[in-house]
C-alpha cells in the first residue's frame, strides 16, 4: 500500500515539475514589471504566477526558494491603488473591478539579497484570466448540482455574457471618443479664428504705434 | 495509512493546481515598453501545432515596435522592424520555448504601450471541456448517441464565441490605438497654438521696440 502511495506521489512530482504552458518572461531583481488590463465594470480576473530560479550548480530553472517572493500592486483606473500584497514564490491574486477602464497589474520580487540572484534573473510564469475564464466549473457544477449538458450551456451563457459586457463598454468607449474628437474639432476652429483676430490686432496696433511715433520724432 | 492518504491527498493537490494552470493556451498581455529597451516573452508550444501571435502597438509617439520570434533552438523565424500591427501564425515544428521579442532601443524618448496575443492550437483536437468534465454527473444513458451530437454542436459554439471573444480584444485593441492617438492630437493642438500666440506676440513687440531703438540711436549720433 505504502509503495503504491509512493509510486503514485513519485508521478505526481513528475506532474508537478512539467513545464507549465503559460506565458513566461525574466525579471531582474529590482526590475518592476506591469500589464495593462482594459476590462468592463464588475469583471472578476485572476492572476496566478510561478517563479522559478536559476540554479548554477544543476544549470536550469529550479522553483524558488520560500524566501523569495512577489510584491503584486493593481491599480483603477483613476490610478488608485486596489490590491497592494506580498505573495510568495508561487501566488494568485484576485480583483473585481468596480469601474470600466484600463487596471495596471505590477509585479516586482521582494528580494533584498543580491546573492539571491547571482544567477542573474528570475523566471516568472504568469496566467491572467479575465471574466468568464475565471469561473470554476466543477465547482459550479458541484454546487447547482448540473449535469454536464447543463454546465456546457452554462458556459456558453457565460460566454455570451461576458461578450455582451464587453460590447456595451465598447459603446460607452466610442461615445467618449466622439466627444474628444468634436472638442479637439471645435478647438482647432477656435484657436485659428484667434489666432488671425490677434494676427490683425497685432499689425494694426505695429502700424499705428510707428506711425505716431514716426510722427512724434518729426521723421513723418 | 492515514498518513499515507493524507500525502496523497496533498499532492493530489498540488497536481490540481499544476493542472488549473496547465489548461492555458491563449494568452493576452497588454505591457508599457520603456524607450531604448526590449522585452521579451517565452510561450511553450507542442510538436505540430500552430501558434499565432498577434500585436499591435496601442500608444506612444511612433506608435511603431520591432517584432521577433525565434525558435527553442534560437533560429531567427520571423522579424519586422518598425511596425504598428501584425499578425502571424506559425507551425511549431518542434517542442520547446518559443521566444517574443519587442524592441523599442531605436526610441530614444518615447515608451510605447504594446498589446499582444497569443493562441495555441495543438494537432491533437482541442479536448476543450470534454475530458475535464467527464464524470462529473450521472450522464443519460438512454439518449447517449443523441447526446453525443448535442455535445459536438455545443463544443463548436463554444470555440466560434471564443473566437469571437478573440476578434472582440483585437478591436479593442484599435480602438485603444485611435483613443491614445486622438487624445496625444488633441493636447499637440492646444499645446502649439499656445506657443504660436505666444510667439507671435513677442515677434510683434521685439519688432517695434527694434525700429524705434534704431531711431534713437541715430538720433543721438546725428546730434
Amino acid at each position: 500500500m505504502t509503495v503504491v502511495a509512493s509510486c503514485v506521489g513519485v508521478l505526481l512530482l513528475f506532474a508537478w515539475f512539467t513545464p507549465s504552458k503559460a506565458l513566461y518572461f525574466h525579471i531582474g531583481e529590482t526590475e518592476k514589471k506591469c500589464f495593462i488590463e482594459e476590462i468592463p465594470d464588475e469583471t472578476m480576473v485572476i492572476g496566478k504566477y510561478r517563479t522559478q530560479l536559476w540554479d548554477k550548480q544543476t544549470g536550469s530553472f529550479l522553483p524558488a526558494t520560500p524566501g523569495l517572493g512577489m510584491h503584486v500592486e493593481i491599480k483603477d483606473p483613476d490610478t488608485k491603488v486596489i490590491l497592494s500584497r506580498q505573495y510568495g514564490s508561487d501566488g494568485r491574486f484576485t480583483f473585481t473591478s468596480h469601474t470600466p477602464g484600463e487596471h495596471q497589474i505590477c509585479l516586482h520580487s521582494n528580494s533584498t539579497k543580491m546573492a539571491l540572484f547571482a544567477g542573474g534573473k528570475l523566471r516568472v510564469h504568469l496566467d491572467i484570466q479575465v471574466g468568464e475564464h475565471t469561473n470554476n466549473y466543477p465547482e459550479i457544477a458541484a454546487k447547482d448540482k448540473l449535469t454536464e449538458l447543463q454546465l456546457r450551456v452554462r458556459q456558453l451563457l457565460d460566454q455570451v455574457e461576458q461578450i455582451q459586457k464587453e460590447q456595451n463598454y465598447q459603446r460607452y468607449r466610442e461615445e467618449r471618443f466622439r466627444m474628444t474628437s468634436e472638442s479637439t474639432n471645435q478647438r482647432v476652429l477656435w484657436w485659428s479664428i484667434a489666432q488671425t483676430v490677434i494676427l490683425i490686432i497685432t499689425a494694426i496696433w505695429q502700424m499705428r504705434h510707428l506711425k505716431s511715433f514716426f510722427e512724434a520724432k518729426k521723421l513723418v | 495509512m492515514a498518513a499515507v492518504v493524507k500525502q496523497a491527498f496533498v499532492w493530489m493537490s498540488f497536481v490540481a493546481v499544476m493542472a488549473s494552470f496547465n489548461q492555458n493556451r491563449d494568452s493576452e498581455l497588454t505591457f508599457l515598453l520603456p524607450a531604448g529597451a526590449a522585452e521579451c516573452f517565452f510561450q511553450t508550444a507542442q510538436r505540430n501545432g500552430t501558434l499565432e501571435v498577434e500585436y499591435q502597438v496601442i500608444a506612444g509617439a511612433g506608435m511603431d515596435v520591432d517584432f521577433s520570434i525565434f525558435s527553442p533552438q534560437g533560429f531567427q523565424l520571423i522579424s519586422e522592424f518598425r511596425r504598428s500591427d501584425g499578425v502571424h501564425m506559425l507551425e511549431s515544428t518542434e517542442y520547446g520555448d518559443y521566444r517574443i521579442c519587442f524592441d523599442n532601443s531605436f526610441s530614444r524618448f518615447s515608451e510605447k504601450m504594446v498589446f499582444f496575443e497569443i493562441i495555441l492550437e495543438s494537432a491533437a483536437n482541442d479536448d476543450g471541456p470534454n475530458d475535464e468534465w467527464a464524470g462529473l454527473a450521472d450522464p443519460e444513458n438512454l439518449l447517449e448517441y443523441k447526446l453525443e451530437d448535442i455535445r459536438e454542436s455545443i463544443d463548436s459554439v463554444h470555440r466560434q464565441l471564443e473566437r469571437s471573444r478573440q476578434m472582440q480584444t483585437v478591436l479593442r485593441a484599435f480602438e485603444a490605438r485611435d483613443r491614445n492617438l486622438l487624445e496625444d492630437n488633441l493636447w499637440r493642438v492646444s499645446f502649439w497654438s499656445c506657443a504660436c500666440l505666444v510667439v507671435m506676440v513677442m515677434v510683434a513687440i521685439t519688432q517695434v521696440y527694434t525700429v524705434r531703438r534704431l531711431f534713437d540711436d541715430r538720433r543721438r549720433v546725428r546730434s
